[in-house]
């Protein structure tokens, strides 16, 4: 049932049945309704203080672009199969397209979010390209240098504000009405825009992962030699892969900017990128609701182990050491994730020195087949 | 005559640099493995020098010595708990157990020794030692330099001498040649791997305690140092100790000389770090068995 939550088995494919519609998208209702009541309970005025802080929905906010993060990351790492730790390049790119467009060329903000998705999905394909020499965890570490090279720069260049960063970001408006105007904590507009932006990708990466597109995906991810040799075009197909996280990444990057009012060249930082691969591992490889999953888990687990930390008296924050176990954690005991579908994708089929070595041992590890 | 002398300032840092390489090119030729822990390792040797003089008074031939050893046992530790687990698993979930170790072996050092950063005390006396003298100018080297150069060679001297010598070395390099007939000759895989960890971590210490000497340390220094040390390894070729060591001299070089240099009143001293990334991706991307490299078997 877990499994099924997003998106049920009736509204999969044409197989599913009708009755079952209702009853199969009832936890998809429940979480978005959840999450809605939670953005727009306050507004209804029927308290007199906040019952949800402005804190909680800068949370929620949060929880909503990692979300956009992981699942565009899934893309390129679940769905062919590519390990990139350079997604922090996308966000911070699209987050620093849309802040020079406002600030120096006062373009509304609405053009300069699409042109924050375009202008980043051009830059996927440059990050793209090596992936089509590269494979495995080498691929890993030039993508790193790449996101490294481009925080370097904007980190020292004086049109993206230096170190300084660029403040006074405008905030995006709807009806000439400020986003930050609607709403008693002013970020529900955000939040409703986050949501927004995340199930449109969750609908495309769906329908996507179905169509001619996604198998093509799945025979790359597989066997990249096979697919080449029955006729598809791995360049494209993973230029395409890298294209559209790029695009998502930028676009999630451009609303927060905006959100904070602030660009820095922190949010470039590796460590982003460490932190959306690891919602990647634990929530689960090629799943929409594992993406989710995980990027809710990990916004909030150091949030409640916060509360802990004052709760015990302890001098450091228990985030900072559980955060490297639990990836040690995962790959030991569960590979592919929370909801993640198999761990075929840890397979490389080149990789025969380990698996005769396992294999000769008895062990059970997984093989390519 | 200025860029000579930079070049000459750059060969300690470049001993630095072929020192943490020859750390991550020994685990990867015979494991297989971007070990993404060594520039934590590295990071931790610094400290245990640094506390070593400070505290307890040490030497710093003595100290070297110590954070070599400590960190060594540690590199080795890490691998059996951590990577030991996963033997046979594919290498990209070893990889991102590596991942998951540093990030908290460095947070771990961040909660111990808090994020700033500290110096050295002195080691030995700074003077200015004069090299070659040319017309006008002369060549100078500093003496912190010099003992860093020194010390690297001395310590990548022993390495050589351990792996061609000694029959645990050699078992290495059979080992990163074909790990399933160096099996069937009897030599205990498993051991070796955990002696390679070791040896990998021995360098990774070294070359903290070294930088320690010439530069301040913070808990963080570990990930940019690291990286450029996995640079100067695809440089000269992952596997190749040679190629690490002209790999490494090459960086320092080529940092130093970025860093003193002014384009039209710009200064490229802030993007020298971007130097390694850039010429890693580039190695990566049309010579990727590096200078002195062999064929990688990764490849399709």
């Amino acid at each position: 049932m877990m499994k099924e939550w997003f998106f049920g088995r009736g509204g999969r494919g044409r197989g599913g049945d009708q009755k079952g519609t209702i009853r199969s998208f009832f936890w998809d209702f429940l979480v978005l309704f959840l999450l809605l009541t939670i953005n727009f309970f306050d507004s209804l005025g029927w308290t007199e203080r906040l019952v949800f802080p402005p804190y909680f929905k800068h949370i929620i906010f949060l929880g909503l672009i990692y979300s956009t993060l992981t699942l565009s990351l899934n893309i390129i790492a679940g769905f062919i199969g590519q390990i990139s730790l350079g997604h922090s390049a996308f966000y911070g790119f699209g987050a620093m397209t849309s802040a020079v467009l406002t600030l120096y060329y006062h373009i509304p903000y609405w053009a300069a979010f699409l042109m924050a998705g375009l202008f980043t999905g051009l830059v996927g394909i440059p990050l793209g390209l090596p992936a089509l020499r590269i494979r495995g965890h080498f691929l890993v570490v030039v993508t790193y240098g790449f996101a490294e090279v481009l925080r370097i720069i904007t980190l020292n260049s004086e049109f993206t504000g230096g170190p300084a960063g660029l403040p006074g970001l405008q905030p995006p408006s709807l009806l000439g009405k400020a986003f930050n105007d609607y709403g008693p904590t002013g970020k529900e507009a955000y939040i409703i825009a986050a949501l927004l932006l995340l199930l449109s990708l969750v609908f495309l990466v769906h329908r996507v992962n179905k169509s001619r597109v996604g198998l093509a995906w799945g025979a790359i991810r597989d066997d990249e030699l096979a697919a080449s040799a029955m006729g598809i075009n791995v360049a494209y197909y993973k230029l395409l892969a890298f294209t559209l996280a790029a695009i998502f990444a930028g676009l999630a990057g451009s609303l927060y900017a905006h959100y904070s009012a602030f660009f820095s060249s922190e949010i470039m930082s590796s460590n982003e990128s460490i932190l959306i691969l690891t919602m990647v591992v634990v929530g689960g490889v090629r799943s929409i609701p594992g993406s989710i999953l995980g990027a809710f888990l990990l916004v909030l687990a150091p949030e409640g182990l916060h509360y802990l930390k004052d709760w015990l008296g302890l001098t450091f924050d228990p985030w900072q050491v559980l955060y490297g176990l639990l990836l040690i954690i995962m790959m030991r005991f569960r590979p592919q994730g929370i909801m993640g579908k198999d761990a075929s994708w840890w397979i490389w089929r080149r990789d025969s020195r380990q698996a005769k070595l396992s294999l000769r041992k008895g062990k059970k590890g997984v093989l390519p087949t | 005559m200025v860029i000579l002398q930079q070049v000459v300032n750059g060969l300690a840092l470049g001993g630095i640099y072929a020192l943490i390489a020859i750390g991550w090119t020994t685990v990867f030729g015979v494991v297989g493995l971007i070990n993404w822990t060594h520039g934590d390792i590295f990071m931790i040797g610094a400290y245990i020098g640094f506390f070593a003089i400070k505290d307890f008074g040490c030497g710093i031939f003595t100290a070297l010595g110590l954070a070599m050893l400590l960190s060594g046992i540690l590199a080795w530790l890490v691998d059996r708990l951590a990577y030991r687990p996963l033997r046979g698993a594919p290498r990209l979930a070893l990889f991102i157990t590596a991942l998951g170790a540093s990030t908290f072996l460095r947070n771990m050092g961040l909660i111990l020794w808090e994020p700033h950063s500290r110096a050295y005390p002195e080691v030995v006396q700074t003077k200015v030692i004069n090299l070659v003298r040319w017309g006008q100018g002369t060549i100078t080297i500093n003496s912190l330099h010099l003992l860093i150069i020194i010390a690297s060679g001395l310590v990548m001297i022993g390495l050589q001498l351990f792996i061609t010598r000694t029959r645990v070395g050699k078992a290495m390099l059979a080992a990163a040649q074909d790990m399933e007939a160096t099996e069937l000759m009897g030599v205990e895989v498993g051991q070796l791997i955990g002696v390679t960890y070791f040896v990998s971590g021995l360098l990774g210490g070294a070359a903290g305690v070294l930088v320690g000497v010439l530069y301040a340390i913070d808990p963080l220094m570990g990930a940019m140092a690291g990286l450029k040390g996995w640079a100067v390894a695809v440089l000269g070729g992952v596997g190749s100790i040679t190629g690490a060591m002209v790999g490494g001299l090459l960086l320092g070089v080529a940092e130093n000389i970025a860093g003193g240099l002014v384009i039209h009143g710009f200064s490229l001293s802030g993007y020298k770090d971007a130097i390694a990334f850039v010429i890693m991706i580039m190695t990566m991307l049309l010579k990727p068995n590096g200078l002195f490299g062999q064929k990688l078997e990764e490849k399709v």
